[in-house]
């Protein structure tokens, strides 16, 4: 098939949207389609319109877009990530509601809510946007906003490159997005696998959106692997050993280490495709010598570790809060080091367990099943230690809790389903089956959804200075949990029946029956999703009475709770000098911990810059007018992209200086509302009284 | 390995210092990359050719890391630089080494020891498959 290329609209024509789809055949598929692609644009006019209506643009763009403040980019990262998460959990549904319907007969073998190359899309979409626009940036977004706090300091180490992370991740993003309105997206999963997307199976503009898509992102991904390394070596405060960090900061360390080995791995990958698909090359095709399985090779290299660095801050957070929330202290900090550290490193040599069936002889498949399980040794040492944590501690059941309970349960299940599979005589049986996408959501959502919410609860009152509803936060982590059993524990019997993954159809009716489970657990992960949504709502509506401008709402031990809340743009008055591993519990077991500093001095922060939101909107265009075909408009963003390079490199940039007044002002004022305020005991942690001053009296960690 | 990295320097020595610095690390890339290609354009045997860009692409990685990224074994942070390139080399040498391993494996399992475009009549001196 020949496309013709308009040399100034490229493939762009007007038969490429959904509307157009659903002008030509109106079914259920067609009406799907359509519909989601209002809501993106209802959705995105609904945004202009409250952002000129409220007046926001201008405090939009001052306060966040253009702000280096590795705080402010950590919300926008988790932002964005719960509006993807929306998107992706909406088409987890659809698919689930498709897979009720789709029983086929022999007669008419299809059937369903959504046509079959609709399902694929869906497949695809939602596990790209749950892995790299959801996942990544809830953990990236996360780091960003605890790691300095928590190591002593008041920046990354690149505020700025941290700034062209966000921007790079969210034109990603957008392409993805955008994919909803403009054209079709590939329909080769998550992984996108040659030969089938080759140029000669997918011609169309789907597998491009997606390359472009992960290769932008990926950028960002490693610039923020890079930065956050090295931020953990570099701007530790004084005093902050290696040993003496909060485990947070080891998972984050692991976490840059593997980002920046793991990274280009992907951007191989992709690149290579790339080429094969732009430019006649032949990596992955039977012609002229190449080899597809390379492709499945160089992207499970990255792979596999990547679902480590996903899963790795989760870690971070539930060591953080089995601590707190049984005002306990950690239960074998070295051994949670070591084993986070063993599994950055083994992670990356097991990816073969990915493609076991692609048949390699025996003694390669074995080295890599032994491989594979021995990563659950570290792994269960850290469920053993949460659990010693937990032990015999006086344990408040907050909404976090709730959440690292549920992970428990559910992630030893679905860790022990994956070292069945790391078997490779059993992976020939069940791979490529629906049990297999219930093992990967069995580790996903309990560990990094989980993971991620928790964290974001534990933290939120140090953003935005309000405590969120404890009530219909554990409401939500009860509905997630509920619905990731009905919807995924269906799917490892439905697998172990033979039903294939990515299936639009089957002719089964035996698999009814868990189908309609399947769904119903769908309906709850929609539930779960109105009922987050609704605890930022209702907790922001009460957010006087939920104020904590103490700053620390949880009686915490590490250092990011001894600022007020919100915390402010400097995080620190003065750089505290650490003498101990959770410094902040010892200044609170010495007694006073709000003693003021001696002196203020003058505080010097990075300046804000449009270099990021300039960066992120040319590769947006850059990878759209790519995907397109549209060949100027890739030459005119390429070439902004490198003249705001040298632009940003020839400018000599002056960093913001905070005058030691204000800085004393706002830190003295901070210390006469402590006074003012009653310290509250742990019982009374869930209302009103808790504004933020912990009786330390009760301070055990 | 904690110690902070706030050696006082004299701007001014360093700027020239980097400036000869990067120079040269460009000067030497631009020569092993040249000659990475002038090597595929000679008609040298392909043994020697790929040996030739192996070499070279050692050299190149070597040159960058050295003048571009100041990494060095003598500085105040040579302990750093060495756990870094150690863990490097090994992590880089389990992707290389595991690519090699699979894919020659592979290559074997799918009757690789004939290339890939051989004409059909040599079938019949095929080896048997391993197991
Ligand atoms: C919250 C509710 C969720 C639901 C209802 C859901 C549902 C589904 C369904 C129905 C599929 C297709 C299965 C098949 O191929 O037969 C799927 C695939 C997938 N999901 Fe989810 N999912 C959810 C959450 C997540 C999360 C949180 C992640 C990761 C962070 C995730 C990652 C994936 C991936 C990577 C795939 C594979 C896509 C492919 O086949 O290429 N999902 N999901």
């Amino acid at each position: 098939m020949i496309q013709q290329t308009n040399p100034i609209f490229g493939r762009l024509d007007w038969s490429v949207t959904p509307y157009t789809d659903l002008l030509n055949k109106v079914t259920s598929s067609t009406i799907v389609g359509a519909g989601a692609a209002t809501v993106l644009v209802v959705g995105a006019i609904g945004a202009v319109a409250l952002l000129t209506w409220m007046r926001w643009w201008k405090p939009l763009f001052r306060d966040w877009l253009t702000s280096a403040d590795a705080k402010k980019i950590g919300i926008m990262y988790i932002v964005l990530a719960l509006v993807m998460m929306a998107r992706g959990i909406i088409e987890g549904f659809v698919m689930r509601a498709h897979q009720a319907t789709a029983l086929g007969t022999l007669a008419a073998p299809e059937s369903g809510l959504v046509a079959p190359d609709h399902f694929a899309q869906l497949f695809s979409t939602h596990g790209t946007i749950m892995i790299f626009f959801v996942a990544m940036p809830l953990l990236i977004g996360l780091i960003n906003f605890v790691l300095p706090q928590q190591l002593g300091a008041r920046d990354m180490a690149f505020p700025v490159l941290n700034q062209v992370s966000l921007g790079m991740t969210a034109a990603g993003a957008g392409l993805i997005m955008i994919s909803l309105l403009v054209g079709q997206f590939g329909t080769g999963g998550w992984t996108m696998y040659p030969p089938y997307t080759g140029i000669e199976y997918s011609p169309g503009e789907g597998v491009d959106y997606w390359l472009w898509a992960i290769m932008i992102s990926g950028i960002g991904s490693t610039l923020t692997g890079m930065n956050f390394a090295v931020t953990i070596f570099k701007k530790r405060a004084p005093g902050m050993h290696f040993m003496r960090m909060p485990l947070f900061c080891w998972t984050s360390l692991c976490v840059a280490i593997m980002l920046i080995y793991a990274m280009p791995a992907l951007t191989v990958s992709s690149t290579m495709l790339l080429l094969d698909r732009y430019a006649g090359f032949h990596f992955f095709t039977n012609a002229a010598g190449g080899n597809m399985m390379n492709y499945a090779n160089i992207f499970w290299m990255f792979g596999h570790p990547e679902v480590y660095i996903l899963v790795l801050p989760a870690f971070g957070v539930f060591s953080e809060i089995s601590s707190t929330f049984s005002g306990k202290k950690l239960y074998g900090y070295t051994s949670l080091v070591i084993a986070s550290m063993s599994i950055s490193v083994i992670s990356f040599t097991v990816w073969l367990h990915h493609f076991f069936t692609m048949g390699s002889s025996v003694p390669v498949n074995i080295a890599f099943g032994i491989a594979t399980m021995v990563i659950g040794i570290p792994t269960g040492v850290k469920i053993y230690d949460w659990m010693a944590t937990m032990w015999r501690g006086r344990i408040r059941v907050t909404t976090p809790i709730v959440y690292l309970v549920g992970f428990f349960m559910l992630f030893v299940i679905g860790g022990l389903s994956g070292i069945i599979l790391a078997n490779p005589s059993i992976d020939y049986q069940v791979h490529n089956s629906t049990f297999l996408v219930a093992h990967f959501h069995n580790v996903i959502i309990p560990g990094v959804l989980f993971g991620m919410l928790a964290g974001i609860h534990y933290w939120f009152p140090k953003a935005f200075g309000f405590r969120l509803s404890e009530t219909w936060g554990r409401l939500t982590a009860y509905l997630f949990i509920g619905g990731f059993l009905c919807t995924f524990m269906p799917l490892y019997v439905l697998g172990l029946m033979g039903m294939p993954r990515r299936s639009p159809t089957f002719q089964n009716p035996d698999f009814m029956p868990w189908m309609y489970i399947a769904a119903f657990g769908g309906v709850l992960m929609l539930a779960a999703l109105t009922s987050l949504t609704w605890t930022f709502w209702t907790s922001w509506r009460n957010r006087e009475r939920l104020a904590v401008p103490g700053g620390d709402p949880w009686n915490g031990a590490t250092l990011e709770w001894s600022s007020p809340a919100p915390v402010p743009e400097w995080n620190f008055p003065h750089i505290p000098v650490v003498t101990a591993r959770d410094d902040w519990g010892a200044t609170k077991r010495g007694g006073d911990p709000w003693r003021g500093p001696d002196e203020y001095v003058d505080i010097e922060m990075p300046a804000n810059t449009y270099f990021g939101v300039t960066l992120a909107g040319a590769a947006f265009l850059l990878g759209f007018a790519m995907t397109w075909h549209i060949w100027w408009l890739s030459i005119v963003s390429l070439f902004t992209i490198v003249a705001a390079l040298f632009w940003r490199g020839l400018q000599v940039v002056e960093p913001v200086i905070v005058p030691a007044e204000e800085v004393e002002r706002a830190d003295k004022q901070y210390r006469d509302r402590i006074a003012s305020l009653t310290p509250v005991r742990r019982v009374e942690e869930e209302t009103e009284h808790n504004r933020g001053v912990p009786d330390i009296t009760e301070f055990a960690g | 390995m904690t110690k902070p990295n706030t050696g006082e320097v004299n701007p001014k020595d360093t700027a020239a210092h980097e400036i000869r610095s990067y120079a040269t690390g460009f000067v030497i890339s631009l020569i092993l990359t040249i000659a990475a290609f002038a090597a595929v354009l000679s008609d040298l045997s392909p043994t020697l050719k790929i040996l030739i860009i192996c070499i070279a692409a050692l050299l190149q990685v070597t040159t960058h890391l050295r003048n571009f990224l100041h990494l060095s074994f003598s500085g105040n942070q040579s302990r750093e630089d060495l756990l870094l390139v150690l863990f490097s080399a090994s992590l880089l040498s389990i992707m290389a080494g595991g690519t090699i391993w699979i894919l020659s494996d592979l290559h074997g399992r799918m009757h690789g020891d004939q290339a890939a475009h051989a004409e059909p009549a040599e079938h019949s001196h095929n080896r048997a498959p391993e197991d």
